[in-house]
């Protein structure tokens, strides 16, 4: 089996998302030490609410972090309404109000593809149900760095235009339906 | 990949732009300059070496380059609680006073200078309010200066906006600071309110401000997210110096003041005041 020795998740989602992020939350051990970074695309006009929903069933702190913040265990970071959220290098949060891409902003692109650079074979990166392609590149970045990458089963999906998209880029270490996502986290050694 | 031709990397592209023209980006973060300078590279079909080149020598180009990498975007009444937060705690407390300073670091395309005008308008201490408004990008300043944007684009999201922030407060007309042209595109700002700004080219990341440094209130907005943490310490340094004491900063609604300035400011709701800071001194 592969290595499964990570220091970070990435998780990618929208339409359809916050009922699989908000199960998964709640379904995680409450000593679930990996720091889980969600980019997760918001409706337009419901700005805040989401980092409050995410919180009622996680046994995990769920918060939005300030920019430079360390990323530390036990955690669960949303990235902000209406900005990027960059991993840096030393393990930090860093957040930028620059143009939206793929019309999103906060963009999975941004995320995935900085933590991939940053974290590279230490990261896990989970793309789920979405509208959007935005995603399917940063997917790519972190099985091009050496992550390992999951993806949801499109047939499990809300909307599969986001899973789908990604697996035009490339071929996936685990399709998966969210319980599935759920117990292989769970399973994860520390 | 990205570096084939010659082995430059963006730091050392960065100490030639230092080098050929007034801007010093060495102390941005790493990853959004290294990201803003492949999309230059990117969106213009540039290698290092012409970039390079193009840099040397063509000023025009240059200007292009800084535009690109301080691109940011803002909105009208952005964060309407902090919006809110000013109207009914902080500008009132200034009601006594005859004259208001205030500066906005940063201001981009101008949304949110027009913001804090609109409230100092409907709290009636506009005539008394001297208002600076800085940025390193010509383009952004010109586009401030006007106070035209795209109807179809912000229209309705401005307007979300300037409701939430008069929450609990009897809401002006919007039509009353902005002239709108759907069939044009066309959002524009009270002409007697964009003339009120002084509105000035300055790179907050050099020196000493080109006019009277002492304000009461300082914006400076989803700036700082792009410095090292160094430089952040350094310009909070100076709006503390360039704030009266009990004066107001305001940043983004997601940066934080690192452990030195917690004693130098106190935070208000999404605000931060200058405390008194003899307190402080040995």
């Amino acid at each position: 089996m592969e290595s499964t020795d990570f220091k970070l998740i990435v998780v990618g989602g929208s339409a359809g998302s916050f009922s699989v992020v908000s199960h998964i939350l709640a379904g995680l051990r409450p000593d679930f030490k990996l720091p889980i970074v969600l980019s997760l695309h918001r409706l337009k006009h419901v700005r805040s609410g989401l980092v409050e929903g995410l919180s009622l069933k996680s046994k995990l702190r769920v918060i939005e972090p300030n920019d430079k913040e360390k990323l530390q265990q036990n955690t669960v970071y949303l990235a902000p309404a209406n900005y990027h959220l960059f991993v840096e290098l030393d393990g930090t949060v860093a957040l930028s109000t620059e143009e939206s891409h793929n019309h999103s902003r906060p963009s999975i692109d941004h995320t995935l593809g900085s933590a991939a650079y940053a974290y590279r074979d230490k990261l896990l990166g989970i793309l789920l149900t979405g509208a959007n392609r935005d995603g399917a590149a940063g997917m790519k970045e972190i099985a091009d760095n050496k992550g390992f990458t999951i993806v949801q089963d499109p047939l499990s999906c809300d909307i599969a235009t986001m899973p789908n998209e990604a697996l035009k880029l490339f071929h996936p270490d685990r399709l998966m339906n969210p319980e599935d996502i759920l117990h292989f986290l769970n399973a994860l050694p520390g | 990949m990205q570096n084939s031709e010659k082995d430059y990397d963006y730091k050392e592209y960065l100490l030639i732009l230092k080098e050929c023209s007034p801007y010093d980006f060495s102390e941005y973060s790493d990853n959004s300059i290294d990201r803003r300078i492949k999309k230059i590279m990117r969106d213009q079909g540039l290698n290092m070496e012409e970039l390079v080149l193009k840099t040397r020598t063509e000023p025009d180009f240059v200007e292009q380059v800084v535009e690109a990498i301080t691109v940011n975007t803002t909105e009208l009444f952005r964060d309407p609680q902090v919006w809110n937060h000013l109207l009914k705690k902080v500008l009132p407390t200034l009601k006594h006073q005859k004259k208001i300073n205030i500066w906005h670091a940063g201001c981009s395309t101008g949304q949110e200078v027009y913001s804090l005008l609109i409230l100092l308008d409907h709290l009636q201490l506009l005539d008394r309010a001297e208002v600076y408004a800085t940025d390193i990008s010509k383009k952004a300043l010109e586009q401030a200066k006007k106070g035209h944007y795209f109807y179809n684009f912000n229209a309705d999201k401005y307007r979300e906006n300037f409701s939430a922030s008069f929450e609990g407060e009897s809401e002006p007309d919007f039509s009353k600071y902005f002239s709108a042209e759907p069939d044009k595109d066309h959002l524009k700002i009270r002409p007697d309110f964009s003339e009120k700004v002084h509105f000035i080219k300055h790179d907050l990341v050099k020196g000493p401000l080109p006019f009277y440094n002492k304000f009461d209130l300082i914006f400076c907005r989803n700036v700082l997210i792009y410095f090292q943490g160094s430089l952040q310490s350094k310009i909070v340094e100076r709006f503390h110096e360039n704030l009266f004491p009990g004066g107001t900063m305001v940043l983004g609604s997601h940066e934080s003041l690192g452990g030195f300035f917690k004693t130098k400011f106190s935070k208000n709701g999404p605000v931060y005041h200058r405390t008194n800071s003899f307190h402080f001194k040995y």
